[in-house]
């Protein structure tokens, strides 16, 4: 299995004539990702990618397609209003990759997504993939493999390394999710964390952090857990200085709880795998492995 | 975007939150008309700066007479506080201020919307004191004044001011959604001898992607890329992100994960990064990378440049010809190292061949190469 994302989800993008959704189509379709529809209001009636039907509103596409995921490719100033559609409209997963979308702007969406029980992905984020499956944003495909470890990235370039560097060692990853690198998340790490825990095909999770924010407090939380799957974690930043935006909104360390020190200590002390720099991602999520196979043993 | 203090109390002004009634002195040489038009004394003087721990460090004065004004006021223009030196002075009427409080209302990712922070004793030591009381809001149209008011009877007994605060911290959160503010902190929150409140400091700070619907927030753009020399204005006018640092190995770099990644690496392999540069945002094309590539250049503190991409949007094959461009056009002969990975990667190395480069297919070997030639060109 995996999470959110496998062979049956039907997928549409909003912003599909434009240049990135174009782009799209033909990448990840070739990756096995089925995509049924295209939405681009005044442009319906058209095609893209050769054959994709493209229609005015989400409703029609789901309507006329059966379209149950969303990816959403239209300027920032657009997101909040397309997504919304795509939420109400009933689609089970909404991806927004999209950079410099104001935080209110996300508040409302996660609240909406919420409320009718969407799972939103983004903003400021890769989107997602499950290898051998499909893929749902721009990374890479030869950078996965498929796999039994769940990989929650806070950055997207970082996961592409970082899955590169598993699937070069034979490690491969059931879904890699990229959470975003904004303070307000559509996915949350506490909520993939948790999505991976009930995914019988996860036997362990790599989370790829930085300095900033809270959100590795939930990922120590979770790893102290008796029943947890084992955790593997790499925190970057520890030569960013304080009170400065590492680009990302959220990568800025305001009070010591939030610098590089504070977290590996954290994350240590709840049991998590830590991986002391980029290059040693492997190493730790092989120790996450090795004793998830104790641990399985220890159950049984 | 941090605004200054007197901007943020003008917004905070606008919608009704009671601030003291101060006098903008925004030039050194318009002190002395400034000092004309106080009717009375004592003053506070205040500089105008958006680094944190200005009362720590002396930027705010108490001004007695008339007599001690342009000298007290001209000292703080040319003193620089956290490395910034003042753009303005403000001068307000000194308040007898009976108590200090402190209360603020910012963006937070637990919460998944705003917080309202509130500590009974403000002030410049707020940092060190117990931590505040929290009260997480979320989407700000769910803010309701019963549940602060809850959270705030365990910390707060006096109720009238705990009512003022309650019905203050309402309008903050109102304000924060209207005008895409991520943080409104306001220490101190003043207490006065007649029980009124007032906001004696405000740190506003604005949320720059809200910039296509807000002219306020477009402006603080265009002034922040306006404080950084030519240099860095044409590389920030691409979208660039850019800290520095005080090392020698100059980065341009895809991502902000990976950036730190490199950063770090660098530092463990014995070696100094000089800065946190992410060019995603901007044009990964030849017009894109050239302002980086020229401050970097012309940076004395710069002695080799690694240019270390991991893209999937952005295709490598195009990164490695705005390489190539660059580099017939360039006059610096500082070193350059590249690791570019990512889609279209197999194309890479015979452009770089072209300019006799060589990518480097792990980023561990090209920080190695940076920090060897950071060694050599000491």
């Amino acid at each position: 299995m995996s999470i959110l994302l496998d062979r049956s989800n039907r997928v549409l993008i909003q912003g599909a004539t434009g240049q990135m959704g174009t782009f799209f189509v033909e990448d990840a379709r070739k990756y096995g990702t089925k995509i049924v529809a295209g939405v681009s209001p005044g442009r319906e009636g058209t095609t893209v990618g050769g054959d994709v039907p493209v229609f005015a509103s989400v409703r029609t596409a789901r309507e006329e397609t059966g379209a149950d995921t969303a990816i959403v490719f239209v300027p920032p100033a657009a997101v909040l209003g397309a997504t919304i559609e795509a939420i109400e409209a009933g689609c089970r997963l909404v991806v927004a990759t999209a950079d410099e979308l104001p935080v209110l702007d996300t508040i409302e969406i996660r609240a909406a997504a919420r409320a009718n029980g969407t799972a939103f992905v983004g903003p400021n984020s890769p989107g997602l993939i499950s290898p051998g499956k499909a893929k749902l944003g721009f990374m890479p495909s030869f950078c996965y493999r498929e796999g039994s470890v769940g990989v929650i990235s806070r950055s997207g370039s970082l996961s592409y390394e970082g899955a590169k560097r598993l699937t070069l060692a034979g490690i491969g990853q059931s879904t890699v999710i990229g959470i975003g690198g904004d303070p307000v998340k559509g996915t949350t790490a506490a909520e993939a964390l948790a999505l991976f825990h009930d995914d019988p095909e996860t036997s362990a999770v790599l989370y790829l952090g930085e300095i900033g924010g809270s959100e590795e407090i939930f990922v120590a939380e979770y790893a102290a857990r008796a029943d947890a799957k084992p955790v593997a974690a790499l925190i970057v930043g520890h030569t960013a200085p304080p009170g400065k935006k590492m680009g990302h909104a959220a990568a800025l360390i305001g009070s010591k709880a939030e610098g590089h020190e504070a977290k590996i200590a954290m994350l240590r002390a709840a049991g998590v795998h830590i991986a002391d720099g980029v290059g040693n991602v492997v190493s730790a999520t092989q120790q996450a492995l090795a004793s998830s196979k104790t641990r399985g043993a220890r159950v049984a | 975007m941090m605004m200054l203090e007197h901007e943020g109390k003008r917004l905070l002004a606008s919608a009704g939150v009671p601030v003291p009634d101060g006098t903008l002195i925004s030039a050194r040489d318009s002190i002395a008309s400034a000092a004309r038009t106080i009717a009375a004394f004592p003053v506070a003087a205040k500089a105008q700066v958006r680094s944190g721990g200005r009362g720590k460090q002396g930027g705010v004065r108490r001004v007695e007479a008339a007599g001690d004004f342009e000298r007290t006021v001209a000292a703080l223009f040319d003193t620089a506080y956290g490395g910034e030196r003042p753009e303005a002075v403000l001068i307000e009427p000194w308040l007898a201020i009976e108590r200090e409080s402190y209360l603020s209302v910012a963006v937070d990712g637990r919460a998944e919307g705003y917080v309202v922070l509130y500590s009974p004793t403000g002030g410049v030591d707020i940092e060190d004191g117990p931590p505040p009381a929290r009260y997480e809001v979320g989407a700000p149209w769910n803010f309701r004044v019963h549940a602060l008011r809850k959270v705030l009877q365990e910390v707060e007994s006096d109720y009238q001011w705990r009512e003022k605060v309650v019905a203050l911290a309402q309008r903050l959160v109102r304000i924060a959604a209207t005008h895409d503010c991520s943080t409104i902190e306001i220490n101190p929150l003043a207490k006065l001898a007649d029980g009124s409140l007032v906001a004696a400091d405000a740190k506003v700070a604005r949320d720059e992607w809200a910039h296509f619907r807000n002219a306020e927030i477009r402006a603080l753009r265009e002034a922040e890329q306006r404080r950084g020399d030519e240099l860095l204005r044409a590389s920030l006018e691409m979208g660039h992100m850019y800290v520095r640092l005080d090392g020698d190995i100059a980065l341009i770099s895809g991502g902000a994960g990976m950036t730190m990644a490199a950063m770090d690496m660098i530092a463990e392999q014995g070696g100094r990064p000089a800065c946190f540069l992410d060019a995603s945002p901007g044009p990964t094309s030849t017009r894109g990378y050239r302002p980086a590539l020229a401050m970097l250049d012309a940076d004395p503190q710069v002695k080799v440049i690694l240019v270390s991409v991991f893209g999937g949007g952005t295709q490598m094959q195009r990164v490695a010809s705005s390489m190539k461009e660059l580099m017939a056009e360039r006059k610096s002969k500082k070193p350059m190292v590249f690791r570019l990975d990512g889609t279209n990667v197999d194309q890479v190395p015979a452009i770089l061949g072209e300019f006799g480069a060589h990518n480097h297919a792990r980023l561990e070997d090209a920080v190695a190469e940076a920090v060897r030639l950071a060694g050599t060109h000491a």
